[in-house]
């Protein structure tokens, strides 16, 4: 392999001067692929890349630009739906004694609103628009794992339809979009209404936590060649924020989803006083994830902000380097407010003072980006087409909602204002104004790019205004009517008449509102089916994704720009692209490759042979939604049983990854010769795994604080351990530790030696370790009995399914051993085994410390 | 690899620093060891730690590679300071406010 950094100087005969802003790649020089005639290239491309033809073509896809746009397309179904669900609140709101729903059918209808928006639309939204966007702007082909992204698509899809079910049938979640124990608690929530939304939810967010990592893994290694994290698009950065966000703010959800089901189901105490629990436990975790949530549906937007300010206007971002410092602030910062959420609830003043200091701080990094933007338009020739309509509603709108979060931040100002509609009011501010307000430009955008079509005049403009009328109309004067003192989730009030009348004005404007929604989809309907076709690169934008035909084809770039092409402006390296003079050019082997890049500096590693279409994500996504409608329905046996085809599933899926066919190095460009990735460390796979037990200890540590929690709050008495904490349960932990730990040696051996003798040592181990493991289940104390019981059966039940996976894997090596798959140059599974297996070792560990000490407490 | 490690140290250093304070607190107001009763004890030991991790912000900013200038040189630095600034701001009521 020639190494590519001593490759030959960079070539080619239209060397335009590099886009404002961006070095050019000072050390990495890749020379150009002859040209070659683009047609013969495109047909190549299109023939291994497109989706089969027909509905099985649709059911099979795993393309990210098909994915992409089905993600954004369902999420805006939701968001018509959840709008709708908006509409019927307002006309019930609109008089004092609405006798429009009853309360029941009313607390549904908020609660769904509330979760369809945020759960069903912006989420997934901001997700489709990262799984569309970012590999053309990146300069790749695909995501890193195109499998997972059809079948996070496919998890949200089902997911989603779950909820909408119950919603039809009357027994949709009544108990806000928050949960609230013990509002949501099997006493308090009969019936399986809280159970739709912690099963359905919790299925959905298979979609972000597959999205997270693969978003992660894309933007750190296939980066276009010589495109440093240090110059790459401020989008990418924005999303790397965004998906580290949710590799770490979704578990705690996760856990909590599933203490709270567990409860209901097997009557677990977690959050019931009486047992030892605590609702605010529910609380913490809940917060823990929702107020990062806010940083995770405003990051994509601004990310979005920082790409189309400086096109629009015509020059560089303004500081590019202080947003992105920004960026790093929020990602961390949001992290350490979710108290504010929970002012009134009794916390120690000190505690008020921490969180109500972070508070107000959150707001310098946002201020920073805000006048970067403004700094932008101010030092360009902003111009006034349809996108910047939508983001001068951005600034009017996001502003005001930001001062208002700063004023709530404050503890007095707080406790005034908790629970009215001041609050209802904010949240619209800082969510419409701070994400459907980017997103709407975001739309206008790139719409020409979707579907190659000019937008109709005019339409596009009226819709906004509408739109922004009847926003400030709707939720404008909410903050008045929270400061008189209005609660929110009521669905009659007294006939006070200074709450009459806003109430019916506010219910008026959103119908407006609502009529500009509808407006905008009419326009988009209307240029994607009726506009006139559009010219490549209408808005002349300097970013990679307009470097490409229009609409964008199956594959993004018929060769990947190299160090010496992604920093032109994108007008400049359309047709060398298009001719295959950059990297990688063509489809000559006939399977769907990309190149695989390094962290830092974007040197190419090794080319990545990604999966073609397939019904394996439907199939997979399919059997988890049965487990989860058998959970619904109580059948928990079944429910097991349920999850055999789920393993099986997986095991075929990880099958598919083996070598097949030739393996040879590729020559990416004259004299640079790469492996492919089963020759190659670290592959996508492995950083993908690195990510997802980043998720993994997000998981664990949530669970440690809950357990830590409860050791602090509990109060009444604690009954003492009748089992879990005595000698012999110690030496059987000790034993299960150390069986794993060994693992972790064997695993290594495996790898290392290529062995299918310690692979085997490995399995046994494991083996080893769950009878263990079986054996001190049986010895705990009934966790029905204590919330810390339950806590520790829950934290014994997550090493369980550790070593249980561990086992899996080695058995998997095995038979990859025994298929001849597993070769001296080919690792196969036991790299990400060896990965695993440690990880579970330290897990298992530290759990054992945990259930040793609490139960000693 | 290396940069993202030094740009994020700042504010890990901050988020390891207000885990710790905040569970400090949290055990100190459930009464395992007595804020008040200890006669300010526990809140000089809040304090104490803050202050040593006032002092690792700082050292960390000491220790960072001075790097080949421009980017690679300027986000390390500002997410140590960002990680310094938001140590002293989020948690300097450790001096000021009531325990519990």
């Amino acid at each position: 392999m020639t190494d590519a950094t001593q490759g030959a100087a960079s070539g080619g005969p239209d060397e335009s001067p590099a886009r404002p802003g961006v070095q050019e790649a000072e050390e990495l020089a890749i020379p150009r692929n002859p040209p070659r005639p683009a047609l013969a290239l495109h047909r190549e491309l299109h023939r291994v890349w497109a989706n089969d033809r027909g509905l099985w073509g649709q059911l099979t896809a795993v393309n990210h630009t098909t994915l992409g746009l089905r993600f954004m397309g369902t999420a805006l179904v939701f968001f018509a739906i959840g709008g709708l669900l908006s509409m019927l609140i307002r006309a019930q709101l609109a008089t004092h004694d609405g006798a429009f729903l009853d309360t029941e059918l009313y607390n549904q209808i908020f609660t769904m609103h509330g979760s369809i928006m945020m759960f069903l639309f912006a989420i997934p939204m901001l997700e489709g628009l990262g799984i569309w966007l970012l590999p053309k702007m990146l300069g790749t082909r695909d995501m890193a794992f195109p499998r997972l992204t059809a079948l996070g698509y496919w998890c949200y899809l089902f997911g989603g339809l779950i909820m909408l079910t119950a919603l039809l049938f009357g027994v949709a979640p009544r108990d806000g979009w928050f949960m609230y124990t013990p509002l949501s608690d099997a006493t308090h929530s009969p019936g399986i209404n809280a159970d739709v939304w912690l099963l359905g939810v919790t299925f959905v967010e298979i979609s972000a936590m597959a999205a997270a990592v693969e978003i992660t893994v894309t933007i750190l290694r296939q980066r276009a060649p010589g495109m440093k994290l240090t110059e790459m698009p401020l989008f990418a950065w924005y999303m790397l924020g965004t998906s580290v966000m949710m590799l770490v703010g979704f578990p705690p959800l996760i856990a909590a989803s599933v203490l709270l089901e567990v409860e209901r189901a097997f009557d677990w105490p977690f959050f019931d006083v009486v047992r030892g629990g605590d609702p605010l436990l529910w609380q913490h975790l809940f917060w823990l994830f929702g107020h990062p949530e806010v940083y995770i549906i405003f990051l994509p937007a601004a990310g979005v902000l920082s790409t189309l300010i400086p096109a629009l206007c015509r020059t560089p971002i303004l500081g590019y380097n202080a947003i992105v410092a920004a960026v790093l602030a929020l990602v961390f910062l949001s992290f350490g407010l979710w108290v504010h959420h929970m002012f009134t609830v009794g916390i120690p003043h000190m505690a008020l003072a921490f969180f109500s200091a972070a508070s107000v701080l959150v707001a310098v990094p946002t201020a920073v980006q805000v006048f970067a933007w403004i700094g932008t338009m101010w030092k360009g020739q902003p111009e006034l087409k349809l996108p910047m309509y939508h983001i001068l509603g951005f600034f009017l709108t996001f502003v005001m909602g930001g001062l208002t979060g700063v004023m709530l931040a404050i503890v007095p100002f707080n406790w005034q204002a908790h629970d009215t509609a001041f609050v209802t009011a904010h949240l619209h501010y800082v969510l419409i104004g701070g994400f459907v307000f980017p997103m709407m430009a975001a739309a206008t955008w790139w719409m020409p790019l979707i579907f190659g079509k000019r937008r109709i005049k005019g339409l596009g403009e009226a819709a906004f205004w509408v739109i922004l009328i009847g926003f400030h109309g709707t939720f404008f004067i909410m903050h008045l009517t929270g400061l008189m003192g209005m609660p929110r989730r009521i669905d009659v009030y007294p006939d006070n008449p200074e709450w009459v009348w806003l109430n019916l004005t506010s219910s008026i404007f959103g119908f407006v509102l609502t009529i500009g929604f509808a407006m905008f989809a009419l326009d988009m309907i209307l240029q994607a089916t009726l506009g006139k076709r559009s010219a490549r690169d209408p808005w002349g934008a300097p970013t990679l994704d307009w470097a490409m035909p229009v609409p964008s084809t199956s594959y993004n770039f018929a060769s990947l720009p190299g160090p010496g092409m992604w920093a032109r402006v994108a007008a400049d390296v359309v047709l060398p692209l298009a001719r295959g003079e950059g990297v990688l050019p063509g489809a000559p082997r006939g399977r769907r490759e990309v190149l695989v890049t390094s962290v830092g500096g974007a040197r190419p590693q090794h080319v990545a042979l990604l999966p073609g279409n397939t019904a394996l994500p439907l199939w997979l996504a399919a059997s988890i939604g049965v487990f989860v409608l058998l959970m619904l329905a109580g059948a928990y046996a079944l429910a097991g049983i349920a999850l055999i085809p789920v393993a099986v599933l997986v095991w075929v899926w990880g099958r598919g990854l083996a070598p097949a066919g030739d393996l040879s190095p590729v020559e990416a460009a004259p004299g640079l010769r790469l492996p492919i990735h089963h020759h190659a460390r670290p592959s996508l796979s492995q950083s993908g795994l690195f990510a997802l037990l980043v998720a993994d200890g997000a998981l664990l540590a949530s669970l440690v604080f809950g357990l830590a929690f409860l050791s602090v709050v509990t109060v009444g008495p604690v009954p003492a351990p009748a089992g879990g904490g005595g000698a012999d349960t110690v030496t059987l932990l000790a034993v299960v530790v150390a069986a794993v730990a060994l693992g972790v040696g064997a695993a290594g051996r495996a790898a290392r030696r290529r062995s299918v003798a310690w692979a085997g040592v490995g399995l046994a181990l494991n083996l080893l370790a769950l009878a263990l493991l079986a054996v001190v289940l049986g010895g705990l104390d009934d966790p029905t009995r204590h919330a810390r019981d339950a806590l520790r059966a829950v934290l014994a039940a997550y090493v369980v399914v550790h070593v249980l996976v561990a086992a899996a894997m080695s058995a998997f090596a095995l038979d990859q051993f025994r298929r001849a798959e597993i070769t001296a140059e080919v690792a196969g599974v036991l790299p990400a085994w060896r990965h695993w297996q440690g990880f579970t070792a330290v897990a298992s560990a530290l759990v054992a410390v945990a259930v040793i000490a609490q139960a000693g407490a | 690899m290396r940069l993202l490690a030094l740009f994020i140290a700042g504010p890990a250093l901050w988020a390891v620093l207000f885990a710790a304070v905040y569970a400090l607190h949290g055990i100190g107001c459930a009464g395992l060891t007595g804020p008040e009763s200890l006669g300010g004890l526990w809140r000089l030991v809040m304090a104490g730690v803050w202050i040593a991790g006032l002092g690792a912000h700082v050292a960390l900013l000491r220790a960072l590679p001075a790097g080949r200038g421009g980017a690679d040189r300027w986000l390390p630095l500002t997410g140590g300071w960002i990680g310094l600034g938001a140590s002293a701001f989020t948690l300097f009521p450790v001096l000021i406010a009531t325990s519990c």
